[in-house]
Parts: C-alpha cells; sequence; structure tokens
C-alpha cells in the first residue's frame, strides 16, 4: 500500500511539475499593461453615464455582465437544491437530529439575541450600497447567512420556517428573472439596469434597478445559503 | 418571433417559481416544468423553421442594453436553432419519461432539470466566453443532482467521480479564460477569432481553454467518469448527457475552435479520431448495455469532433456535414437510452424482451441504422459529403480511420441488434409503460423526420422520395395485415416496378432487372405458404428489392451507393430473421458494410470531391486520362463489389447466411443478391477497362480471384453433410465462374458472366426451393439422414435432377450452353493456368450435385420418412416455373443473349459469334442447341426403355429383406453411404479446405476484442485515477503541441 | 514585478492544492485540495487585473469621474473573480454533500473504495 501510495504521489509530482512549467511560462511571459485594455477602458469611461453606479465592479456584475450574475445566482440555487436532494435521501427520523448535541451557553444564546438584528441589518447595508461602496448582494446574503449559523449555533434543535425560506428564495429569484426581462420591455435589453430612473450619481437611491437587483440577490443567496445550512443540520448525524 | 433569451428565461423563471409551489402538489410542479420546457422546446423549434425558410435573419440579442464585447451577447442561428430543438425536445421527452422519479424526488429535482435545460441552451447561445464558463458549472453542477435521479447506488459515486474531473477542468478553464482577456482585451468570443491564435505565445491560454472544453467532449482515455456516469445514472438523464450535453458541449467546443484560428484544426482533429477509434474498440468487449452505449456515445462526440477538425474543408457544407452527424447521433442515443430503461436487465442479450412489441424492434433498428449512418438517416449524407471532401483534398488517412471506425462501431451495435433479435434472456417480461414507449417513439419519428429533411437539402436526391424505399417502407404500415395480402402486394410492385421501367432499361440493365425484379416475383410466389402476418418480412425484403431496383438504374455514384446500402440493410435483416442466423447476419452486414465503405471511398477517390458523379461516364474518363488514382478506384471498388459476390477470401459470410436462411429467403439472398456485386462489376470493368498497379493487371488478378473462387467453392461443397450449405459453397464456385468470364476482358467472356448471370440464378433459387421442401418435411437439413425420397417427392426430384444438370454442364440444358461459351473464352485468352483451375472445377462441380440428388433422393427411405408428402404446392409452383424456363433458356437461348451480344460487341467491336437461326457459331466450332436436344432426348429415351424392359425380369423384395449383424453401431450416421460420401477425396484435396480465410477473419476480431480487454483496464473505477488521467491526457497533448510548434 | 509574485503565488496554490487532491485518498482531504487551488485561481485571476499604482475602481470622491480611465485598475477580472468563488463554493457545498452520502453508504471515505463502476 505504501509503494502505492509513494507511486501514485511520484506520478502526481511529475505531471504537475509539468503542467507548473506550463504555468511557469504564463507567469514570466506576462506583463501587466499599462493602461486599461479597451474594455477596461470602456467601463472606466462610460459606467456613470450609463449604468449612474459609482462601483464600476458592481455595475460590471448586475449590468454588463448581469447575465452571468444570474447564472451565479443560479449556481447557489441550484447547490441548495441539490443538497437537499442529497442529504434528503438520508433524512435522520423526525426530532432526532441536534438531539445528541450539548445545549449551548448562555453566553452564545445572548449574544446571538443582541448579535442577530446587528448582523442582519449590517447585510443589508452591504447589499442596498453596493452600488455605490465595495460590497453587494452577494456579500450582504452571506453576512445574512451567518446570522442564521448564529441562530443554529446557539439552539441546534432550532428549525426554520421552511417554507418562508423557500419563499423569499423563489421569489427573489423570480423577480430578478422579471426585472431582467422589463429589461427588454422598457431599455435596452435583457437586465438593464435602466427601467428605473438613474437618479444622482452617488445617492442611494441611485443606478436605476441595481440596488433593487443587489437587495434580491442578497435576500436569495441570504436564503439559499441558510436552506444549504438547513440541510446539513437536518441529517442525522449533525 | 420571442427572443430566444425567454429560452433562459422560461426554463430560470419556472425553476424559481416551482419553490413556490407546496411541496405535496408534484403533479403540479411537473405540469409546470413540462409545460415550461415544452414552451423553450416550441421557441428554438420556431427560430428553427423561420430561420430555415428564411423568414427571419439569425440574431444578435444584447444584454444590459449595451453592444458587445461589453455587454455579454448572445447569438441564434441556424445551428443555434437546430441544436436548441434537440436540447429542448430532448429535456421534455426526458421529463415525460423520468415522470416517476422526478415525482418521487419532488420540486427540487424538476428545478434541477430546468436549469440543466436552460444551461445547455446558454452554452449553445452564448458569445461571450466568461459566460460560457458560468453556463459550463451549472451543467456540472446540475448533472451532479440529476445523476441522483438513479436508483443505482453506484451513481452517487459516479457523481462525485464527475465532480472531481469538473473541478480541474474548471481550474483549466478559468485560467485559460483570464489570459485570453489579457492578451485579447476582451471576453466576446467574435473578438478573440477577429484575432487568430497561433500555435505559440499567448496561445497557451487558448490552449488550456480548449483543453477544458475537449475534456467536456470526454476524450479518450480521459473520460473513465463519464463512463460511469451512462452506465449508473437513470436511463432519462443518461439520454440528456448524451444527447443534450454531448451536443451543446461540442457547439460550444466548436465556436472556440473557430474563434482560435486554423492553425489548430489538426489537433482538434487528432483529438477526435483517436477518440472515435478507441472507444470504438473498447466498446467491443462491453456486455453491459448502458455502457456499451456510453463508449458509443463518446465516440461519435469523438467522430463530429474530428469533423469539426475538417472545418477547413468542408466549406458551406461544415454546419450539413457535422450538424448532420450530430444531430442524429443524439436522437439515435436518446432514444437508445430510452429503450434501455423499459428493459429490465442489464445484459445485451436482455434486450431479447423488446420482441414483444414489434414497434420497439424497429425503433432499435432505426437507432442502430443511424448510428452507423445508413440511409436514410443524416448520418448517411452527411458520411458521404464527409468522405468526398476528404477525397478532394487528399485527408486519405483520415478517410481511412473514420470509415474503420464507423465500421468496428457497426460491429458491435449489430452484434447488440442480433441478441435482441435472435437470443432469449431469463428476465421475466414486465410490460412496457405506455408513455415510456410514447418518449421512444417520438425519438423514432424525429429520426425519420430528420432523414427526410437532410435528404431534403442534401444536394443529392432525397431517399425518402423515391418510389421503390418508399414502396418497401408502406409495408411498415401494412404490418397488421395477413402474409398473402402483403404478398400480393409485393409481387404486383415488383412485377409492376419492372413493367413501367422497362422502356428505359439497355439490354444489360435488362437482364439484372428481369434477374431481381421479375425472378425476384416469381420467388414470392413461394412466400405464399407462410401463414399469419410473418412480421418483420415484408419490410427489409422489400427494402432489398427497392435498392436492387435503384442500383440498376443509377446514374451517379451517389444513386448507386444510396442503393448499395439500402439493398444492404434489407438483406441484413432478411438473413437475421434465419433461425440460427445471427453470427451469419453479422457476418454478412460486416463484410457489405466494409465493402461498401471501399465503394464509398472508391467513389470519393474517383470523384476527387466533385458531385454529382456521373457513374459511366465519369469512371470512363478517369480511365482514359490514366490519372495515377485510377487504378486505385478499380482496386477499391472491385474490392468492395466482391464482398457481395462472396469471392475468395471475402466469402465467410456467405455459406452461413445461405444455409441458415428461411426456406423462400435462401433463393433471394442467393439467387438475386449476389447479382448486385455482379452488376458492380460489370460496371467496373465496362467503364474502367484494364488498370494497372505497378506492372500488375488488376484484371488478371480478377481472373485469379475468380479461377480460385471457382475451385475451392467447389471443393468445399462437396465436403458438406447439410444440403444447404452445399448449395451456398456452390455460389461461391458459380459465381466464381462468372467473375472470371468478366475479367477475361473479351467478348464471350462477358456473354459468359451474363449467362451466368440468369442461369445462377434458375438453377440456384430452384434447388435451394427444392431442399427447403424437403427440410420441410423431413425437418433436417443434413444429407445422411434422408433418401429414397424419389417416390414420396417426385415433383422435388424433377427440379433437382433438372437444376443439376443444368448446372453441371451436361448437354442438353443451358448450363452446357455455358460450358460451350465459356470454353470459347478461355480459349481466346491466354492466362493458361487459371483457365487449368476452371477446367478442374467442372467435374468438381458434378460431384457435390451427384452427392445432392443421390443421398437425397435414391437409395434407402428412412423410417421415419415413410408417410412423408409432396413439398408445399406453393414452394412446387416456382420450382416448375423454373423448370420449364430452363428447358426453354437450353432450347433458345438466343432470346436473351443475341441483343446482349450485339450490346456487348459494341465495347469490344467485334461479333465473334454468328447467330444463325438456332445455331450458333464461333470460331471454334458452333452449338446448336435444338439438335444437342433432340440427340439427347433420342439417347435418353432408348436408355430408359432398354432398362425398364430390363426391369421386367427383376424381383421386388422389401427393404429390410436383408440380414442385419447383431452389432448396434456407436455413431448410427457413420453406418449411412451418404455420410462422409467423398471421403477418399477429403484425403486428397482436403488441404484445400483448411479454413485459411475463417482463421484469418478469426485472428482479426480476435486482436480487436483482447486489445480492447486489455486497454479497458484503464478504467480503474477510482475517481482519483481518472483524475490523474485528465491531467496526463492535457499535459501530453501540451508536449505534443509544443513538439509540434517547434 | 508584483502582479507577477501575486501569480506564482497563484499558481503555487494551484499546485499544492491539486497535489494534494491527487494523493490523498480521504475524500475529505481531496476536497480541501481542491479548494485551495480554487484560491490559487482566484489569485490568479485578481492578479491579472492589477495595473501598478492605480486605485480601486470606485468613482467616489478619491477619483474623479473624469479621471476613471487612468486613475483605476481593470475592473474586468474583479467582477469574474466574485463569479468564481460563488461558483467554487457552490461545488465545493455539492462535493462535501455528496462526500457525506458517499460516507452514509460505506462509512468510509476512501475514495479506492468506491469502484464498482469501472470498465
Amino acid at each position: 500500500m505504501t509503494s502505492n501510495f509513494t507511486s501514485r504521489a511520484a506520478v502526481a509530482l511529475v505531471l504537475l511539475l509539468l503542467l507548473g512549467t506550463a504555468f511557469w511560462s504564463l507567469t514570466t511571459g506576462y506583463s501587466a499593461d499599462a493602461a486599461l485594455n479597451r474594455t477596461a477602458e470602456y467601463y472606466a469611461v462610460n459606467t456613470p453615464a450609463e449604468t449612474g453606479a459609482q462601483n464600476v465592479v458592481t455595475a460590471i456584475i448586475v449590468t454588463y455582465r448581469g447575465l452571468d450574475t444570474l447564472g451565479e445566482v443560479t449556481v447557489l440555487f441550484l447547490t441548495a437544491a441539490i443538497v437537499a436532494l442529497v442529504l434528503g435521501q438520508s433524512k435522520a427520523p423526525r426530532g432526532a437530529s441536534g438531539s445528541g448535541f450539548l445545549p449551548s451557553g448562555e453566553l452564545l444564546q445572548t449574544g446571538t439575541k443582541m448579535l442577530l438584528p446587528l448582523i442582519l441589518m449590517f447585510g443589508a447595508y452591504i447589499f442596498v450600497n453596493g452600488h455605490l461602496t465595495p460590497g453587494g448582494g452577494f456579500q450582504g446574503g452571506a453576512v445574512l447567512a451567518s446570522g442564521m449559523l448564529l441562530l443554529l449555533l446557539a439552539d441546534p434543535g432550532k428549525r426554520f420556517r421552511k417554507a418562508v425560506i423557500h419563499r423569499v428564495e423563489s421569489l427573489s429569484g423570480l423577480f430578478y428573472v422579471l426585472i431582467g426581462l422589463a429589461g427588454m420591455a422598457w431599455a435596452g435589453g435583457f437586465l438593464d439596469n435602466r427601467i428605473l430612473p438613474l437618479g444622482q450619481f452617488g445617492q442611494i437611491l441611485s443606478a436605476g434597478a441595481i440596488p433593487l437587483i443587489y437587495t434580491l440577490i442578497g435576500l436569495k443567496v441570504g436564503a439559499e445559503f441558510s436552506s444549504i445550512l438547513e440541510s446539513l443540520e437536518e441529517t442525522e448525524d449533525a | 418571433m420571442v427572443s430566444a433569451i425567454f429560452i433562459i428565461a422560461v426554463g430560470l423563471g419556472t425553476a424559481f417559481l416551482l419553490g413556490l409551489v407546496k411541496s405535496d402538489q408534484k403533479g403540479f410542479a411537473f405540469t409546470l416544468t413540462v409545460a415550461a420546457l415544452a414552451v423553450m422546446t416550441w421557441i428554438a423549434y420556431d427560430w428553427t423553421v423561420a430561420l430555415s425558410r428564411g423568414t427571419v435573419e439569425p440574431a444578435t440579442i444584447l444584454t444590459a442594453g449595451t453592444q458587445p464585447p461589453f455587454a455579454i451577447n448572445l447569438h441564434i442561428g441556424l445551428a443555434e436553432a437546430w441544436l436548441l430543438t434537440v436540447i429542448n425536445a430532448t429535456g421534455l421527452l426526458a421529463a415525460f419519461y423520468m415522470r416517476a422519479a422526478l415525482c418521487r424526488l419532488g420540486k427540487g429535482a424538476m428545478s434541477v432539470l430546468l436549469v440543466m435545460v436552460m444551461a445547455l441552451s446558454g452554452l449553445v447561445l452564448t458569445r461571450d466566453v466568461f459566460n460560457l464558463f458560468v453556463f459550463f458549472e451549472l451543467i456540472v453542477i446540475a448533472t451532479g443532482g440529476l445523476v441522483l435521479l438513479s436508483e443505482d447506488a453506484r451513481a452517487v459515486a459516479a457523481g462525485f467521480k464527475y465532480l472531481v474531473v469538473s473541478q480541474i477542468v474548471s481550474i483549466l478553464l478559468l485560467i485559460g479564460i483570464i489570459f485570453t482577456y489579457h492578451a485579447n482585451g476582451s471576453l466576446n468570443i467574435d473578438d478573440i477569432a477577429a484575432v487568430p491564435f497561433g500555435l505559440q505565445g499567448a496561445s497557451l491560454a487558448m490552449f488550456l481553454v480548449l483543453m477544458a472544453l475537449v475534456l467536456e467532449l470526454k476524450p479518450f482515455p480521459a473520460n473513465g467518469w463519464a463512463l460511469d456516469i451512462y452506465e449508473s445514472a437513470h436511463p432519462g438523464f443518461s439520454a440528456i448527457f448524451s444527447a443534450a450535453s454531448g451536443t451543446a458541449a461540442l457547439f460550444a467546443a466548436d465556436k472556440l475552435v473557430a474563434a482560435a484560428g486554423p492553425a489548430w484544426l489538426p489537433l482538434m482533429t487528432v483529438i477526435g479520431l483517436f477518440t472515435f477509434l478507441g472507444s470504438n474498440v473498447l466498446a467491443l468487449k462491453q456486455d453491459n448495455d448502458r455502457r456499451l452505449l456510453g463508449y458509443s456515445s463518446v465516440a461519435q462526440i469523438g467522430l463530429v469532433f474530428a469533423i469539426v477538425g475538417q472545418r477547413d474543408i468542408l466549406g458551406e457544407g461544415y454546419l450539413f456535414v457535422a450538424g448532420g452527424v450530430l444531430i442524429t447521433h443524439a436522437v439515435a442515443k436518446a432514444g437508445l437510452y430510452w429503450i434501455s430503461g423499459l428493459v429490465p436487465g442489464r445484459g445485451l442479450a436482455d434486450w431479447a424482451i423488446l420482441r414483444a412489441n414489434p414497434v420497439l424492434v424497429f425503433a432499435f433498428a432505426s437507432f442502430v441504422a443511424m448510428l452507423v449512418g445508413l440511409p436514410p438517416f443524416p448520418g448517411f449524407y452527411a458520411k458521404w459529403d464527409l468522405m468526398h471532401a476528404l477525397a478532394g483534398s487528399g485527408r486519405f488517412w483520415i478517410m481511412a480511420l473514420i470509415l474503420a471506425g464507423a465500421l468496428v462501431e457497426a460491429g458491435y451495435m449489430f452484434r447488440f441488434f442480433g441478441y435482441a433479435i435472435k437470443r432469449e434472456t431469463q428476465e421475466r417480461f414486465p410490460g412496457f409503460a405506455v408513455d415510456k414507449v410514447a418518449v421512444v417513439v417520438a425519438a423514432l419519428a424525429a429520426g425519420w423526420a430528420l432523414g427526410f429533411v437532410w435528404g431534403g437539402i442534401s444536394l443529392n436526391p432525397n431517399l425518402l422520395t423515391l418510389v421503390p424505399v418508399l414502396f418497401a417502407l408502406l409495408f411498415i404500415v401494412l404490418e397488421p395485415l395477413p402474409a398473402w395480402v402483403k404478398n400480393i402486394i409485393a409481387i404486383v410492385g415488383l412485377v409492376g416496378w419492372f413493367w413501367f421501367r422497362m422502356g428505359n432499361y439497355d439490354p444489360l440493365q435488362m437482364i439484372f432487372a428481369a434477374v431481381m425484379l421479375v425472378g425476384g416475383a416469381v420467388i414470392l410466389i413461394a412466400s405464399f405458404y407462410e401463414h399469419g402476418r410473418r412480421i418483420g418480412f415484408y419490410v427489409p425484403t422489400m427494402l432489398m428489392y427497392a435498392g436492387l431496383a435503384l442500383l440498376i438504374e443509377a446514374q451517379t455514384s451517389f444513386d448507386f451507393f444510396a442503393a448499395w446500402e439500402v439493398l444492404t440493410i434489407g438483406s441484413y435483416f432478411l438473413i437475421l430473421r434465419g433461425r440460427m442466423g445471427e453470427p451469419h447476419a453479422l457476418s454478412y452486414i460486416l463484410f457489405s458494410l466494409g465493402g461498401a465503405f471501399l465503394i464509398l471511398a472508391g467513389f470519393a477517390l474517383a470523384s476527387t470531391g466533385v458531385q454529382p458523379f456521373e457513374l459511366k461516364s465519369g469512371l470512363s474518363a478517369i480511365a482514359e486520362a490514366s490519372v495515377p488514382a485510377a487504378p486505385w478506384v478499380f482496386a477499391l471498388l472491385a474490392v468492395g463489389f466482391m464482398t457481395k459476390t462472396a469471392s475468395i477470401g471475402l466469402h465467410i459470410w456467405l455459406p452461413g447466411a445461405h444455409a441458415e436462411a428461411e426456406t423462400d429467403v435462401s433463393p433471394m439472398v442467393s439467387g438475386i443478391l449476389l447479382k448486385a456485386g455482379l452488376y458492380g462489376l460489370f460496371l467496373l470493368v465496362m467503364t474502367m477497362g484494364r488498370q494497372k498497379i505497378g506492372s500488375i493487371d488488376l484484371t488478371e488478378v480478377l481472373v485469379w480471384i475468380g479461377a480460385i473462387s471457382a475451385l475451392l467453392g467447389g471443393v468445399m461443397a462437396i465436403f458438406q453433410e447439410d444440403a444447404k450449405r452445399l448449395l451456398a459453397y456452390s455460389s461461391i464456385s458459380q459465381l466464381g465462374y462468372a467473375v472470371f468470364g468478366l475479367a477475361l476482358m473479351n467478348h464471350v467472356g462477358w456473354l459468359l458472366a451474363l449467362m451466368f448471370v440468369i442461369n445462377h440464378y434458375i438453377y440456384k433459387s430452384m434447388l435451394f426451393l427444392a431442399v427447403g421442401g424437403v427440410y420441410k418435411r423431413t425437418g433436417t437439413k443434413l444429407m445422411y439422414k434422408m433418401g429414397g425420397l424419389i417416390t414420396l417427392m417426385p415433383f422435388t426430384f424433377v427440379s433437382v435432377l433438372i437444376g443439376i444438370i443444368a448446372m453441371s454442364g451436361v448437354p442438353p440444358l443451358s448450363g452446357f450452353g455455358g460450358r460451350w461459351l465459356f470454353y470459347n473464352a478461355i480459349m481466346a485468352s491466354d492466362l493458361r493456368l487459371p483457365m487449368v483451375l476452371i477446367f478442374i472445377s467442372g467435374p468438381i462441380g458434378f460431384l457435390y450435385l451427384f452427392r445432392l440428388i443421390h443421398t437425397i433422393f435414391f437409395g434407402q427411405l428412412k423410417d421415419e420418412h415413410r408417410k412423408l408428402k409432396e413439398a408445399p404446392v406453393w414452394l412446387v409452383i416456382p420450382q416448375m416455373m423454373f423448370v420449364l424456363a430452363l428447358l426453354a433458356f437450353a432450347v433458345l437461348p438466343g432470346m436473351a443473349l443475341q441483343k446482349v451480344d450485339a450490346y456487348i460487341g459494341t465495347f469490344f467491336g467485334d461479333q465473334p459469334l454468328v447467330w444463325s437461326g438456332r445455331a450458333i457459331t464461333s470460331t471454334y466450332g458452333y452449338w446448336s442447341p435444338v439438335a444437342v436436344m433432340v440427340v439427347i432426348g433420342v439417347i435418353f429415351v432408348a436408355v430408359l426403355l432398354l432398362l425398364m424392359s430390363m426391369g421386367l425380369n427383376a424381383q421386388k423384395v422389401k427393404q429390410f429383406n436383408i440380414v442385419f449383424s447383431a452389432e448396434r453401431p456407436f455413431k448410427p450416421q457413420t453406418t449411412h453411404f451418404a455420410w462422409n460420401f467423398f471421403a477418399p477425396y477429403r484425403k486428397a484435396v482436403g488441404f484445400l479446405v483448411m479454413p485459411l480465410v475463417t482463421t484469418f477473419w478469426g485472428a482479426v476480431t480476435d486482436t480487436l476484442h483482447s486489445t480492447a480487454d486489455f486497454t479497458r483496464r484503464l478504467y480503474t473505477g477510482n475517481g482519483q485515477t481518472y483524475a490523474v488521467q485528465v491531467l496526463v491526457f492535457v499535459v501530453a497533448v501540451y508536449l505534443i503541441v509544443l513538439g509540434g510548434a517547434q | 514585478m508584483l502582479p507577477q509574485i501575486a501569480m506564482a503565488t497563484g499558481f503555487v496554490l494551484i499546485l499544492m492544492g491539486l497535489y494534494g487532491a491527487l494523493t490523498h485518498r480521504n475524500i475529505l482531504r481531496m476536497i480541501v485540495g481542491f479548494t485551495i487551488a480554487d484560491t490559487g485561481v482566484n489569485v490568479v485571476l485578481v492578479s491579472v487585473g492589477y495595473l501598478p499604482g492605480r486605485t480601486a475602481p470606485i468613482l467616489d470622491s478619491a477619483v474623479p469621474v473624469a479621471d476613471a480611465a487612468t486613475r483605476i485598475i481593470d475592473p474586468v477580472p474583479q467582477a469574474l473573480v466574485l463569479t468564481a468563488i460563488v461558483i467554487g463554493l457552490g461545488v465545493t457545498a455539492l462535493m462535501l454533500a455528496y462526500a457525506y452520502r458517499l460516507f452514509r453508504a460505506r462509512h468510509s471515505l476512501d475514495i479506492s473504495n468506491f469502484t464498482e463502476l469501472k470498465w
């Protein structure tokens, strides 16, 4: 067995060394551009006028490459659905899960009660301001879900209202698609953010539909992470 | 028109919407899913129709209201629309098919299915390379989910292996993408295409992108993970995985290969061909149906990828060829996976259960034909065009490898089909779910419709509009009718077509048409003896005749080849019907397809890729211009045709195929089918004449082949115990004579060959029917188990007697005329040694024929045969017609031959035979059939009277009025005089019948099989090993590219 | 030089991660290996967008809109890396769920125990 292991390691090592030479030539052949390439320059110049967003990255994510982002949200949606399928087939008997845990301490429970509203608010802040400052729907959603995780840690036996999570997940996704289609009807194309007025540059209510989309993404991501956590928590060994 | 982005929006929106449906409303969730998929399919189909008709222009769909490359854009053109239709329709049908599994897992699984189909559509539509990555990952994750639909516990492990490999793929893809972006300043595929990548410099980025996409195509040998999924997943999903995922991934790769520039095409060709050949060879050893289909799937995608590598020479035909193969494969493979879901067992022979439902058998046959690229399906037209393009640009190796791979694939697919038709299964018939059968039927209908569409787009004739083919297919609808009704329709059809076309035939065509069509009708009279509905007999029979009818009238090389394939398919199914026909039908189809591929290559080479290629004038032209390829064309075509004439070396399929066939099928496949090869050879020598490779005259090679076939066929025939096998071997010998005559390249030789066409048809059909009648009554074909049947089956005896006289070439029947012409022909030639062989074959023919009549009809009658009756009347009627025809032909050979003689004269410009009244004169003497007949008649009557007068004094005893010894023989048959009848000869010439050829072909297949068995151990089943293999593949290709670039 | 260093770090991470994934038979360790490799990919992605001496692509008071084209780094890789991170996370979650399922089936996490499907 050991010999098998080492031969495998040797093969892997040789392979990766060869792959490494390819990477090496990529690195040595790389030189940073002196100026922005034409795509980046277009974004730098036109983002304010076209999308009204201060954060160029957000403009790219939500608008110019909005289709990617829709796909990204779908990745999480899929993962949540499949994790539920994978784990759902080996679900623990009702009421049995989590029972093996020691109750969490007083500190954690009290802390959770105090921190949870703040965490949720912080998450919301991050995604609402995504078009202005670093951050956005994914980051905000992850923060929301961390609140949920805290809740689970504080009370392992707790059950979320599954229906609520799923409804949030579905509705936010559905609205996201509908906003995209609205872009086709009332603006330049699928996921065009100019269905709403661009407003004044730098204000919270600006950049057309970007804050709206990021809010939906935030809710959806939060819901999806929560539902993955929930699926994991429901397994027998949890 | 609805924008194509709605395919994505509807799929995604519905997937999200399903979350709002209550968990227990599974029926509603399912309805919603199906409705969404239906809408998506409809949008795609609508675009396909509109783009095909030209009512809309290909559209670019912008997102975010910004021009590319600054925002992601999608594009829908004809290719995209077609593939979207395939993908979405596959998804829709698969949803119906997997209804139970989807409802078991709930709405989550339905969402995953919707996202899967949506992502596959997105992969096809997008023009942005990073967006491509996103859709890829969606597909990966959705695949990971849908694998769980399977009830096979092993599927989980397969899914995990898939995820491991996908991780590596996505790492390569992302690095490739970001460096491509850095080099180009754009993620838009069209932008990347504007600056083609060479194989060096920035190309490493493009290399990584391409490798990632190639890995998704499951290249051999880095594809163990895919095969595991194919084997263990739900068959409904395997259909998506093969038909939809494979198709989308291929299109994605195609997009980027096009963008990368022509420098990359050879690499893609090599990877594609390697995969095509490797997977097909490995499939030979598979005994699990789904894994076998998986190998075939991988191989087909490899083939299409090899075609992608040919896009530089395919020009405008690129979509027609690549799309034809790709879409046919998608439909066929989806259909086959769906059928596999109806079969409870996983062994190949377990598919025998399908025989409970003829529709499924028809579907199976159609899907196999689609995969192998047989007419009338798109793959056939595509293969034709592809080979012409390859020949036109001198890519002969690619041609050879593609054809070799296709032959291997045909081998295991037809073997699989043979199992289903002939084997028995232990599984209990579970009853087929109606909805699943309906899904299979939908795929079946789609396949045929595509055949019609592709035929329509093709520059060549649409086979599904040709009257003979349609007439044959009509019998599919007529199947419920009783056999006798169908038989009448078939006979009327054959004679009617002949009548209708008669005016257009030249004398040569006339002879072949008379033998094939009218002759076919006469043999069909015998088919009246069958009762019931005889399902599955008339469609192949009429397909064979349709092929023959079209073959005779073929104007272009395409016509000829298409007809050739049609008649091959028909006759294969016909031979497969025989009692022990399975292995023989397989070797028949393999030799035939091998031959057909050679013919295809020959035609492609001859035409140098220019279509249409007029058969006669074209071949003559290249012979006259003596282009360097001409002798090779001749050789390829000749060998191809000789697979049908079963010349020595290519004959091993014939004895079994003819001997095991049904009573009325044996004469069809012997008396008629073999003539197709002869017709081809006729055309060849007529148009191309003598061709030389080096200093070897190819017609002299043919002379040798003919002579050896005549001799060895005869020698092998004399040692047969089985009467039908004896006749079968005799066909090899007889056709050898014909090839010999043809290759002599003189007037009388050709005339002789033509005379053999008629004679051999008549007496071989007659003898097969006679022996078939005996077999019907005695239940055996072994001659030593018979004897003394002369009094019980007098009519049969008469026809065998007449047949033998005619065939052995003794006076007074037409065989003698044949001999006479024959000796004239060889006198005119100066090839002495083959002449000697042919002379020897004459008496050998007499030996086996003597055995036939002697052991069956003379000698002692067996106890168990005392109450036998004459053969069924429907078998006797055509025999008596043949007897009359033989007598007439013997007296008046002039009626058929004189015109032909004149026709042949136009080729040689001579007229060696003088037809005066009823006599024919040559330089070596004259032949007066009537005089010969009269003389023989007188002698015969005189001897008969003499014998009868002597018989008056004979004493009659009972058969067993003899003394037995007390011994009981250990092997009773060894005491029968007919057993091992020619033992002394076996001692003398037995070395001639050593099965050298059989051993040779056996060794070929054994080598392939053991290679397959050895190589497939690469797939250890360990996910980590698979990951290593994937990396080895990438690194190996990288090193090759590096080496190639320097 | 900075981008090259970052890039080399990323590549080393990828190779290390792959080495782990290819040599450890324990499924969880394989997943960890792939996570490391994914991180490496993300580092490489970000390093490609870097332009020396420039700042983040946010047009607030620090970067006037008019000078944006000369002051900010390439925003595209940053957008891409976000997508890549999320996708990597999704795949990792899925692999973990699969690992759980495999463990439940056989009470083993050794990848070489799941080879019923082969040849």
